[in-house]
């Protein structure tokens, strides 16, 4: 099998595995289950392959999880996402407050100022979050954390989020924690 | 540690900043008062019929759920309460007070609104006619908040206060123009 036709795992399944193995085993497991799915593929075709490792993948999280956070490897990124999340949610309720102090009461629909503060607020606490990473994969782990404690804030929230507005903070989110981790390598060089 | 006093920095400016600036915006003129107006093809005496029977304020004043009718009748000193859905406290019902200080139809309707614990105001309904069958609606409303918090908040209330008010003029306008009768 040559470099161009050799099959590739799906690549939200292998950034899961890589997130989520950790820094010591990250190579390690990765790499076993790579060839695995090459060998795989090459007797019983890349449709058999790629199910394998997906159920491998599925199969391994929970446990990865497990260990991450026993060695403390994510406890960081669940503070980082529990941070994120509580920090819309307040912003949130302090808009419902304003809301419902109009004399003659407003619906759920937010102002886009109300949106862009917590858009701003959302990239200033990623920010701070990508500073905290020492590694690139870290950093790559907390961006995920910062994106899926948006997710959860804006999900938890009672306030009517437009399509823009969850991609934004989706991209902000990312984009802020990634510029917080460069932004502190660069300044460390 | 240099990191944990970077990000308290942040955070108290996050916090400092947004405080004082909405203090320094109470400040302005133009703070808890809320005017908004439109033109529409109607004379004063059927608009007047728009901002006087609840059943009519119901239909355009977007989150109301009853509107009940003046007590004892229509004028000065006659009382009228709203019950409006409040979609941002979990759909709880608030109850507005209203009592009549102006009643002279169909120029001029002043009501003064309140809240136990929330807030107080004036609103004022001015009607004047531009000729040709058109009547221009002004609606003008001046509101004090109780707790400190709403007070420090006026800055941002205030204007999401005079955009609902723009949508239920806009609602008034389509639905006097369209002619829409209460079945």
């Amino acid at each position: 099998m040559n470099a161009h036709s050799a099959p590739n795992p799906p690549v939200i399944l292998r950034a899961l595995l890589l997130a989520f193995s950790g820094d010591a085993h990250c190579e390690l497991v990765a790499g076993d289950l790579h060839e695995e799915f090459l060998c795989l593929c090459e007797q019983r075709g890349q449709g058999v392959g790629k199910r394998w490792y997906a159920s491998q993948v599925m199969r391994s999280l929970p446990d990865l999880v497990r260990l991450r956070i026993r060695s403390g490897e994510l406890t960081r990124s669940l503070a980082v996402l529990t941070c994120i999340a509580a920090s819309l949610l307040l912003l949130d309720r302090l808009w419902c407050f304003v809301y419902s102090h109009v004399p003659w009461k407003d619906g759920l629909d937010r102002a886009a100022g109300f949106l862009a503060v917590n858009l701003a607020v959302l990239c200033i606490a990623s920010a701070i979050s990508g500073a905290l990473a020492r590694s690139a994969r870290a950093a790559a782990l907390l961006s995920l954390a910062c994106a899926a404690g948006a997710m959860a804030g804006i999900c938890a929230s009672l306030s009517a989020a437009p399509a823009w507005y969850i991609g934004a903070a989706l991209l902000a989110a990312t984009a802020s924690s990634l510029a917080g981790y460069t932004n502190t390598k660069w300044r460390s060089q | 540690m240099k990191w944990v006093k970077r990000i308290v920095m942040v955070v108290a400016a996050l916090l400092i900043l947004p405080v004082l600036t909405l203090l320094l915006l109470g400040l302005r003129s133009g703070a808890g008062h809320v005017r908004s107006s439109v033109d529409v093809q109607a004379s004063p005496g059927q608009l007047w019929t728009w901002i006087d029977d609840g059943e009519y304020v119901k239909r355009w004043v977007s989150w109301t759920v009853e509107m009940k009718p003046w007590n004892p009748s229509a004028g000065v000193g006659a009382t009228r309460s709203a019950v409006m859905r409040d979609e941002n406290n979990g759909g709880a019902q608030m109850v507005i007070d209203g009592t009549c200080t102006e009643y002279t139809p169909p120029k001029m309707l002043a009501v003064k609104l309140s809240v136990p614990n929330v807030f107080d105001g004036l609103q004022t309904y001015h009607l004047t006619d531009l000729g040709n069958g058109r009547t221009r609606l002004v609606i003008e409303m001046s509101y004090h908040f109780d707790s400190a918090l709403a007070r420090l908040m006026e800055p941002l209330i205030t204007p999401s206060a005079r955009k609902k008010m723009d949508g239920d003029l806009a609602r008034l306008k389509s639905l006097v123009e369209g002619r829409a009768e209460l079945h």
